[in-house]
């Protein structure tokens, strides 16, 4: 007989196990979805330049910002339901719930090759945007405003995908409807929302409000540093809570919920 | 090693298992738990693997509650029903994983991946991905998995669906070898034949209910008002003389050499069948049960309870 593996050996072996799903089809979009808005935003640019147009690197920053902060929710759910949500659906559950490993280090076990996964394309990203110059300082905002939303992100639309039978549709509404309405939040609604964290990380917007936005409020900053925490720090709290309702909510054989 | 007290099991307001109580010995051996589908095989199984918790009653193995806890689901494996497996990935990768998240690791668990491949036949095609493996081949490492960290309680949830014959002898050979090694094997299915194959002690579970618990011969001596039907061969006339006159005897049919009788309470009769037999008294040339078997008692536990 052998002992119970330690939550870090789980969450290793689970990692490694599922490992090569990130090289697959699905793993393949998250990196288009990374490196998609580089590629675009450097193609533009490289035309306007061709074609005499003035571009500045700055505005070609911009754009990709605005395009990578609509991808990062994208990448989530594309790579969430790909997690322990997918042995829930396809009912392969039961066979890891029945090992002597505690269960809830499973969604982190599974969920961090995907986090990885997409980290590594949203830095290479990031990186390959200083072809186009632009303020090196500004480099560790951005890439920490990236890994940090979208580790936050993905733990976030983990815990939807167990706690909602139609978690990534919840997920969905949430960046799609209410993360654009921090436009029109009050401070302490702003600071609810991946938005905030990302432009306190990655360069203020302020700057790009014009006067038709009569609704726009005065945005707030939390400091980098913080904001980095925060979104760490939040991303952690989700994967913990992932893992204590999977721990403490039976599955069964049909993927379904006993009264205990 | 299993004991159930009272343990019931209810997905909402539906009854999966109404309050059950039985006890399994520790020790090898091949357990049946037979009854249609719906009958609580698969919530029963659920209760004793430690995914559902019972909604009333207690579950104890190896003294302990299965539920998430450790102790317990080191020591047992399961194989659930079906032939899914995770999309995406190869064997030998996959029941690596699945031996470190049983506590192995090192020599012993390259160890077990090898031993286990081995022992369901699937050493060669272990690099294959589970969507380029057959319906069969899916079930061997589903009972891989389960026998690599050597679980003392193995548990098998129709494990013979879609198996060709010649899988099916095999998985046979493989469980009856396990139970004999030390394996306690609890194995449920719907189909009368699987089960009378492997073991004559089974659990009989009918509408969320377990109606008789033992070897078919003990569970077909509790239906008293179920006459055993017996084929006594020989000289039909003298043996229906003798047959009169036992009080147990609830019907006759002659046939050409032989004589049929209904007879009640078998525990009685046989004995003083064997001796005037054995004395002389009747002469007998074979003796054949025709409803002494799985299918007889299943069929009048379940008319008696429908």
């Amino acid at each position: 007989m052998s002992a119970a593996p330690s939550p870090l050996a789980t969450i290793r072996a689970t990692a490694l196990g599922y490992a090569p799903r990130v090289l697959q089809g699905r793993g393949w979009v998250l990196a288009v979805c990374a490196i998609g808005p580089v590629a675009l935003v450097l193609g533009g640019h490289l035309v306007a330049r061709l074609q005499g147009v003035d571009s500045s690197a700055g505005e070609a920053v911009q754009i990709f910002h605005e395009m990578i902060r609509m991808m990062l929710p994208i990448m989530a759910l594309v790579a969430a339901p790909a997690g322990i949500r997918e042995d829930l659906e396809q009912r392969t559950l039961p066979l890891l719930l029945v090992r002597p490993a505690p269960a809830w280090a499973l969604p982190l076990g599974k969920g961090l090759p995907w986090f990885l996964w997409g980290a590594l394309w949203l830095m290479v990203g990031t990186l390959g945007l200083g072809l186009l110059g632009g303020d090196p300082a500004q480099l560790p905002g951005r890439l920490g405003a990236q890994v940090g939303a979208w580790w936050g992100e993905l733990a976030l639309l983990t815990l939807a995908g167990l706690l909602f039978k139609r978690g990534t549709l919840w997920g969905a509404l949430y960046f799609f409807i209410w993360e654009p309405l921090v436009r029109i939040f009050p401070p302490f609604l702003q600071r609810l929302t991946f938005t905030h964290y990302i432009e306190s990380l990655a360069g203020s917007r302020s700057t790009s409000v014009q006067t038709s936005q009569l609704l726009a409020q005065e945005q707030v900053t939390t400091h980098p540093l913080l904001a980095f925490l925060v979104l760490v720090a939040f991303g952690a709290l989700c994967w913990a809570l992932a893992g204590w309702k999977l721990q403490r909510t039976p599955v069964g054989l049909a993927g379904s919920e006993a009264e205990g | 090693m299993i004991a159930l007290d009272r343990a019931s099991l209810r997905y909402g307001p539906i009854l999966g298992l109404s309050p059950t109580t039985f006890e399994l010995p520790d020790g090898g051996g091949i357990t049946g738990l037979l009854g249609p589908n719906g009958a609580g095989k698969s919530s029963l199984l659920q209760l004793l693997s430690g995914l559902l918790p019972p909604s009333g009653g207690a579950v104890r193995i190896f003294g302990e509650a299965p539920f998430r806890n450790p102790a317990v689901l080191a020591r047992l494996g399961l194989v659930p029903e079906g032939d899914r497996l995770p999309t995406g990935l190869r064997a030998g990768r996959w029941l690596r994983m699945m031996g470190q998240l049983s506590g192995l690791s090192g020599a012993a668990l390259d160890q077990a991946v090898a031993q286990s491949l081995a022992t369901v036949g699937m050493t060669d095609r272990a690099h294959l991905p589970f969507v380029r493996m057959s319906k069969g081949m899916r079930q061997r490492i589903r009972l891989a998995q389960a026998l690599m960290h050597g679980p003392e309680l193995l548990i098998l949830d129709e494990p013979f669906n879609g198996l060709d014959p010649e899988a099916r002898l095999t998985l046979m050979a493989l469980l009856r070898g396990l139970a004999e090694g030390g394996v306690r094997i609890l194995v449920s299915s719907h189909i009368l034949g699987e089960i009378a194959q492997l073991t004559d002690r089974i659990l009989l579970l009918f509408r969320g209910r377990l109606l008789a618990e033992g070897t078919v011969t003990e569970i077909r001596q509790l239906l008293d008002r179920h006459p055993v039907e017996l084929r006594l061969t020989g000289e039909a006339q003298v043996l229906a003389r003798w047959a009169v006159e036992q009080p147990e005897l609830a019907a006759l049919r002659m046939e050409e050499g032989a004589v049929v009788l209904s007879v009640r309470s078998p525990r009685e009769f046989f004995p003083r069948l064997q001796r005037a037999a054995a004395e002389g008294g009747i002469p007998l040339r074979a003796l054949d049960p025709l409803d002494l078997n799985l299918d007889a008692v299943f069929q009048y536990l379940t008319k008696d309870h429908a």
